[in-house]
Order: structure tokens, then sequence, then C-alpha cells
């Protein structure tokens, strides 16, 4: 391609191309050749979060992601992550609530590495009671970062254990404190035994990769792991029948809600006009939140918010208001302006303008994300995942394009209805009346 | 695309610097204008003059108020925002390649037409006294904030950016507009542009949009002085009773970044707490001792010394245990320096994650702003894998003992006193300190 068409956004081709195959052992492998830079995105995705766990053991998906790096019968503790730092990559893993990412970014020529390391850790984890014990220190010490110490970590918390009753959404992802500390080695290793094999697995090669080179590699390092198989699991969260709140208290300079509304999963198409809602209500500096409540200085912040695609939940997610009432400002008041604003947009519909300009948003959103290979690895590995279709990737851009203002005002009388939500507040409280209301943890 | 576009420069009639990298992986500008001046300069009891005059500048201009200018830029999926920093002040504006001259021509708008409205400052004042007021439930803002105030002891560098809440008074939209006449000035000024445009095409927009601003001036001169008198070394305490973790921070006075021993000081400062799992300080104090989460090092590198500054945090309980371990980690970096190993890891880490760090637009412009800030040279992402493999065991080792100064360390722990002090006591004398 000459430099002068390179340089011309009308030429420019959004598609990624995606390259499938299985092994015999139900492994499955989506390649995304890619050869505009010489790095590559290496993933291997577990189909099991925190959904997966139970009560006594919530905290066990994420707890299970750090004894990955905790060593191997030929590495040390986090020599894997070592190995593959000193060759550029960049080495880390996260957990949700439907599956366990782990992830390698490095220069092409060390894919083979990459996977190599991966298999190894997958076929000859080794742990001990002293390496456990100091990762559940880590891990406590990250819970109380995220959560306990954090200005609106336990309210969130709340919020989910309030709105989700039957779903096992309504646990955090990190756990709660007291399963973390009550957790032993052993429960480690059942879950791993159970969760990490071929049938839960997905491994993603995005960038400068030949397909079939990787095909060589993915079965000659991973191609003798018995087989397995995904364990099917649906719960579904009833139908909420009411408004249900919350208060919390805690020490807090300001008051603040966090509102929930039961949405949908990724692969349901309601997904798209409800990112365009959000948008419309909180994204950028002319939308109806900023203008109306953080501008004019009533609201610290106010943000609509629903995981984006492919970051949305696999089962229903929640739709999620958070208003942080700048000083001065009585919660409850700004929470009935709050519910007034969101009438009026039921009653009302959004304006084309407003829904050009959200759309162009998403639209600019999801072309910067494209620039990265990892991200572009992400999309495609997640959809699969969780919606059962990378292609639907591809998809993004002409979704968000489809919807329409109807789309808009069905989905905003849908899901954000009075008894289709929940509310947990922040009451601020002194240290002295925090103490006497029990440790935090 | 190769890894590396060339950094293409202009110099428009005016004196501004025109930067340009042609981007081709997604059809995305990055522009962004730097003045060269930034919240160093606010005047002594005025902190957050330079940030809240960049604020100011988004919410409206001659010919837009900011509720249109924020419309007709969002129309198009972009995004405005404008900061102020150290040694520099910011407005980016980010969208779509397609539209590259309309984002130019507003950019220049925004940048040199601005209105100052006085109703929009009286707004603006109350969203950050609400903004400052909820960052104190933040147990990391806090302690950034109370090493800086507590490390400088008045000097530039010490104060909030954002401004700080007992001089929000001190403020006036006039000490903006004043900061702005005199500060924003093009010789002063670099328009960095990334993105699926070709170079010449962004000049004739900068020079049609750009070129005939003069500005006022003249810039106050820029700050390139180590303080006269920094915090003593020693243990400093901020009580926050509700909190079950404390936040650590450790640091003395670092380098600027023009110092010669730049490259030699960023390798060392990867093994030390810089590089995640590969620094000898994560591997003692999170894989070895599980008291933290998290710990980095950072030298915070600007025109003038900027702070090394350890950071971490952990459970209460486990404070002084953590604050004498960094302390002898720091220690025997300084004494025993790094091996071989740990300084060709080091070294290839930097050269292999080159290319990952230049996937984005947004990354590659914040490499040019860099470069143009500090004067680097035009080859200088072109010469920096070079520069990195120059460097040698003894050089690395050199600089462990002339920068490192474990004796000088000014170590803040916010956090709960009844649970912390005494522990702490046993290491040497406790300062309380008060917050802002």
């Amino acid at each position: 391609m000459s430099q002068e068409t390179a340089l011309d956004p009308r030429k420019w081709n959004p598609e990624i191309a995606i390259v499938p195959f299985t092994l015999d052992n139900g492994l499955q492998v989506l390649v995304l050749p890619d050869p505009t830079l010489p790095v590559v995105s290496v993933q291997v995705h577990y189909a099991v979060g925190s959904r997966h766990e139970a009560p006594g053991i919530t905290g066990i998906s994420h707890l299970f992601e750090h004894l990955m790096f905790r060593g191997t019968a030929t590495l040390g503790p986090e020599e894997f992550s070592r190995r593959l730092q000193a060759k550029g990559g960049e080495v880390n893993a996260f957990t949700t609530r439907d599956h366990t990412s782990y992830f390698e970014n490095l220069p092409a020529e060390h894919l083979e590495l990459a996977l190599s390391l991966e298999a190894d850790r997958l076929k000859h984890l080794k742990l001990d009671e002293e390496n456990f014990e100091t990762e559940r220190q880590v891990v406590l010490s990250e819970r109380k970062l995220r959560c306990v110490d954090s200005p609106f970590g336990l309210v969130e918390e709340l919020l989910f254990a309030t709105a989700y009753t039957e779903h096992p959404y309504r646990w955090p992802i990190i756990g709660w404190d007291q399963d973390l500390r009550r957790m032993t080695l052993e429960d480690c290793l059942a879950f791993f035994r159970r969760h990490y094999q071929p049938g839960e697995m997905l491994i993603l090669v995005a960038g400068e990769a030949e397909p079939e080179r990787v095909r060589e590699l993915v079965e000659r390092y991973f191609g003798d792991l018995p087989p397995g198989s995904r364990e099917g699991q649906r719960v579904v969260e009833p139908p909420q029948r009411g408004e249900r709140r919350a208060v919390f208290k805690k020490v807090s300079q300001v008051e603040a809600l966090f509102a929930g509304f039961h949405t949908v999963g990724l692969g349901h198409p309601d997904i798209y006009p409800l990112m365009v809602l959000a948008s419309i209500l909180s994204q950028g500096r002319a939308c109806r939140f900023y203008q109306e409540f953080v501008r004019p200085g009533r609201a610290v912040e106010l943000e609509a918010e629903v995981y984006p695609p492919p970051w949305t939940a696999a089962d229903p997610d929640l739709f999620i208001i958070r208003a942080v009432a700048a000083p001065g400002e009585p919660l409850p008041r700004l929470e009935a302006d709050l519910w007034k604003a969101l009438e009026t947009l039921q009653q009302e519909g959004v304006t084309e303008l407003e829904l050009a300009r959200a759309k162009k948003l998403l639209r600019s959103q999801t072309v910067q994300g494209l620039a990265r290979t990892f991200y572009r690895g992400l999309m495609v590995a997640l959809f699969h995942l969780k919606a059962g279709d990378g292609t639907l990737a591809n998809g993004l851009l002409m979704a968000y394009d489809a919807v329409t203002a109807e789309d808009v005002l069905r989905v905003a009388r849908r899901y954000l209805r009075e008894d289709n939500r929940t509310v947990v507040t922040l009451k601020p409280v002194s240290p002295e009346e925090s103490q006497v209301l029990g440790p935090l943890c | 695309m190769a890894v590396l576009a060339a950094i293409h420069e202009a110099i428009l009639d005016n004196g501004l610097t025109v930067l340009g990298v042609e981007y081709t992986r997604v059809p995305w500008v990055s522009l962004a204008f730097m003045c060269k001046r930034g919240a160093e300069t606010d005047p002594p009891d005025k902190p957050g003059v330079a940030d809240w005059t960049a604020e100011l500048l988004t919410q409206g201009t001659s010919r837009r108020s900011q509720l249109d200018l924020a419309r007709d830029i969002e129309a198009l999926g972009a995004a405005l925002a404008a900061r102020g920093g150290w040694d520099a002040t910011y407005v980016h504006l980010d969208g779509l390649a397609e539209d590259m001259e309309t984002l130019v021509a507003t950019l220049a708008e925004v940048v040199t037409t601005p209105a100052f409205p006085e109703g929009e400052f009286a707004l603006l004042r109350e969203r950050r006294r609400a903004e400052l007021v909820q960052t104190a439930d933040e147990p990391r803002e806090v302690a950034n904030r109370a090493f800086a105030r507590l490390f400088f002891q008045g000097a530039p560098y010490g104060h909030a950016v954002r401004g700080e809440l007992a001089r929000l008074e001190a403020l006036g939209l006039d000490d903006l507009k004043a900061w702005y006449a005199r500060e924003f000035v093009p010789q002063e000024g670099v328009l960095v542009c990334v993105g699926m445009a070709p170079f010449p095409r962004l000049v004739a927009a900068a020079a049609e949009h750009f070129g005939a601003w003069r500005g006022g001036g003249p810039a106050s001169p820029a700050w390139r002085e180590a303080p006269q008198r920094l915090a003593a070394p020693g243990i400093y305490l901020l009580d926050r009773p509700e909190l079950t973790q404390s936040e650590i921070r450790m640091g003395h006075l670092g380098l600027p970044r023009r110092h010669p021993d730049y490259f030699p000081v960023r390798l060392l400062n990867y093994i030390l707490g810089e590089g995640g799992f590969s620094s000898r300080l994560m591997t003692r104090i999170r894989s070895e001792l599980g008291l933290t989460y998290g710990i980095r090092s950072t030298f915070a590198w600007r025109r003038a010394p900027g702070p090394f500054v350890i950071s971490t945090f952990t459970p209460a309980e486990n404070t002084a245990l953590a604050v004498r371990e960094i302390r002898r980690v720091v220690q025997e970096v300084r004494q025993a320096g790094v091996t071989a190993q740990e300084l060709a890891e080091a070294q290839s880490y930097y050269i292999g994650h080159f290319p990952l760090g230049l996937e984005t637009p947004r990354a590659v412009a914040r490499q040019v702003l860099n470069i143009g800030l500090h004067a680097l040279g035009l080859d200088y992402l072109a010469r920096y894998r070079e520069r990195l493999a120059a460097v040698t065991l003894e050089e690395v080792c050199r600089a462990a003992q002339k920068h490192l100064h474990p004796e000088d360390l000014v170590t803040l722990v916010v956090g709960p006193a009844v649970r912390v002090k005494e522990p702490l006591a046993e290491i040497g004398p406790v300062t309380e300190i008060q917050a802002e």
C-alpha cells in the first residue's frame, strides 16, 4: 500500500481477520493475523470467573489467577513474568465475573516462548503452603486497596449484593474478606483441576503471526492435554419486583448514591441502544448529566454506565448510575432531580442531534481501540467466550450505527424503571461513629 | 507500517513549532497544543492558576459558548481536554482523521481566542472545591499531595496542580487571564499531531489557523533550579484513623530530565522498582513478604530536579516492617549495585517493548510532546534503543551510588496513628503532620 493510500481515512478497513481452529482435545484457538506491527498478543482465556464460585469460596477465581504466577516444576515464583518481561513483554492477567484471562503482549519473535510458558504453568504448576499464604496476603492487601479503603468500593459491592438475589453476580470478583481468609490450598487445587482444561480454554494470538505457525505451536505445546468439557451453568436472576434500597455508612467527605437497573447480557442486541443511552446521559461535556448537574456544581460526578461490549457480562448486567453530591447539595434533592431527568427522557425521547453525537462518540471509541493489537484480540476473544461468536467484534461499528432514537427510547422505558432499580446510598459518618459500627473488611 | 515513522518538524512564521508523525493504523488524529510553562509558574500563593487557565480555555471562545463548543466537538466524536502539568500546560483534541482540518481549526480557536467567561470561572471554582473535598477520601491521592507539599517545603513542584482547598478564594479570573497573557506565546508553544494525515496538509492547516497568532509574553523564565530547602530526612505521619492500610511514600530529590545519567538511572530504576516483578522492591515486598499488592519507584523527570519516590501501601500492622525493608532494598542496591543479568534484562525489556509503546496515536503523541518539551532531538526515538543498549554495568552501579541516597529518604505514612506510630518510632523519631 502506498503511503498516500495508507494515509487516506476513506481507504481504512476496520475488519479484523479471524482464523479459527480446534485441537482434537477440544481446545479452541483463534488467530488474528495482522502484519502491520512486529508484535503479538498471546491470550489464554479460561471460561471460569466469579460466577462459577459458591459462597465460602468467593474470590477463588481471582486468587487462583495470582497463583498461576507462583512457579512451576522448573520456574520459581514470578519467574514466568520475569522471563517474558525481559523480552519486552507486557505480562498480566485479569479475572472477571465470567472468565479469567492471561496475556502476554510482546515482540512477534517471542510467540513460541509465550505459548511454551503458558503450557508449562498449566501442566506443571507447583504450589505449596508457603507461597499460597504469601499470595493470600497480597490479595487481602488488594481487597483493602480496591474495596475497603477506596471511596466507593464497598458501596458498589453492596449494590450488586442487593440487586442480585440468586445470580452469582451478587458477590464481588475479589471475594468476601472472610472467604479469602478461610480458603485452603486444597480448595484452589480442586478448582484448578476442574476448570483449567481444554474444554474451558480459548487461546488467541493476534498480530504478526501466521495461522499455520500458531497451529503448529499450539499443537506442540497443548496438543497432549487430555480432552475436557465445558460445564453448562445457567442461573437466571428472577425479575425484580419493586425498588430495593440500602444504606452504607462510612467516613466520607461526600454523600453519594449508586443505582443499578437490570438490563441484558453481551449477546443481546439491546446492549447497543443502552450504550447510546448512557452516552447521551453522561459521555463528554455536551451530555445531559454534565450540563444539568456537574457543570453547575450540584454533583462532583454523575455517570451513567453499562459495561461496553465486549466487557458487558454474559448474563444480564446492571446499568449503573453513580452520583456523587457536591458538598452542600442534599443527596435526596439530587436524587429526586436525577429521576426527574430520566422521566423527561422517557417521556420526550432523545433528539436526532443527541443520537448522532452519541453514535459518533461510540464510533470514535471503537476506532481508537482498534489501534491496539491487545484490544483487537480481547474484542474477538470476549465476544467468543461470552456471546459464542467472535465475529460479533466486526459488527460493532455497524451495530452502533444502526441504533435509532426509537431504540433508545424503548430501552430507556423498558429498563430504567423504578421497580427494576436498586439504590445504595453512602451516608458519611465521623471516624468515631465509624468505629462504633464495627470494623470495615 | 514501520515501527517508527519519522517525526517531522516545521516552524511557523510566528515561531510556533509543529511536530507531526504520519500514522496509518487507524483513522485517528491526536492533536495537542503544549505551552512550555506549567504549574511551576503558578504564583506562590495561588496554586492552580496554570491548570485552571487550561480548563477555562475549554469553557468558551470568542465565537462559541462552552455548550456550543462541546456540542460541535462531540458531534465529530472528538474529545477536548486541557490540563496543567509540571513544566508545561496541554490542550488535547483527539478525533477521527476525516475531520483533521476542522480539529486543527477548533484547537486553534480554543488556544488563541479564549473568552474567559466570568460565569464559567465561578462554576469552575465550585467544581474544583467539590473535587478537592472529595479527594480527601482517596488515600493514594492524599498521600501523593501530602508528600509533595512536605517534601518541597513551598518550592515549585510542591503544591497541588489542580489547586488547594485553603487557597481557592485567592484565585481570581484576572490571575488566569494574566497567566495566559504571559505564558501562552507561539515561541514557547508546540503543536503536535499524530494521525492518519499527511504532514504537509497538517502544516498547511496549522499555518492557516495558528499562523496569525501573536500571543502575549514575555513568558516566565523556565524553572531549572534545585530547591533551596527540602524537608529534613525522617519519618512523618499523617493520621487517618479510619484506614485499614497505610499509604507509604519514601523519597529524596532526583535529577532533571536533561541529566547525562538519564539512561543509566532509568535502567537502574527499572531494576530497583519500576520493572514490576523484575524489580527488587516488588520481589522483596510483594513476592517474598506478601506485604502489598503493589510497589514502585519513580524518578519524576522534569526540567528541574523532580522527586525520586517509592510508593506502596500495606495493611496497617505491616507498616513499620515495610518501611524497614524498603530502606534495606535501596541500601543494598546502592552498595552492591545490580547484576549483569538484571541489566541485560532491563535493557532487553525497554528495547523489546519499544514497538508496543508506539501502537496508538495518543502514545506516540505523548512521546513527541516529551521530545518537544525537553528538546531531545527529532532523532531521539530512532536512537533510543541504541542509547539504552550502550549503557554499561559500571555506569549503572556508579549511578546507584551517586543518585540513590537511603540516608536522605523522607518517609511519609498516611494511616491510623494508633496502630502505626509506635512501631514506626522504633525506627526513628516520628513527626506528625496535618492534612492541608
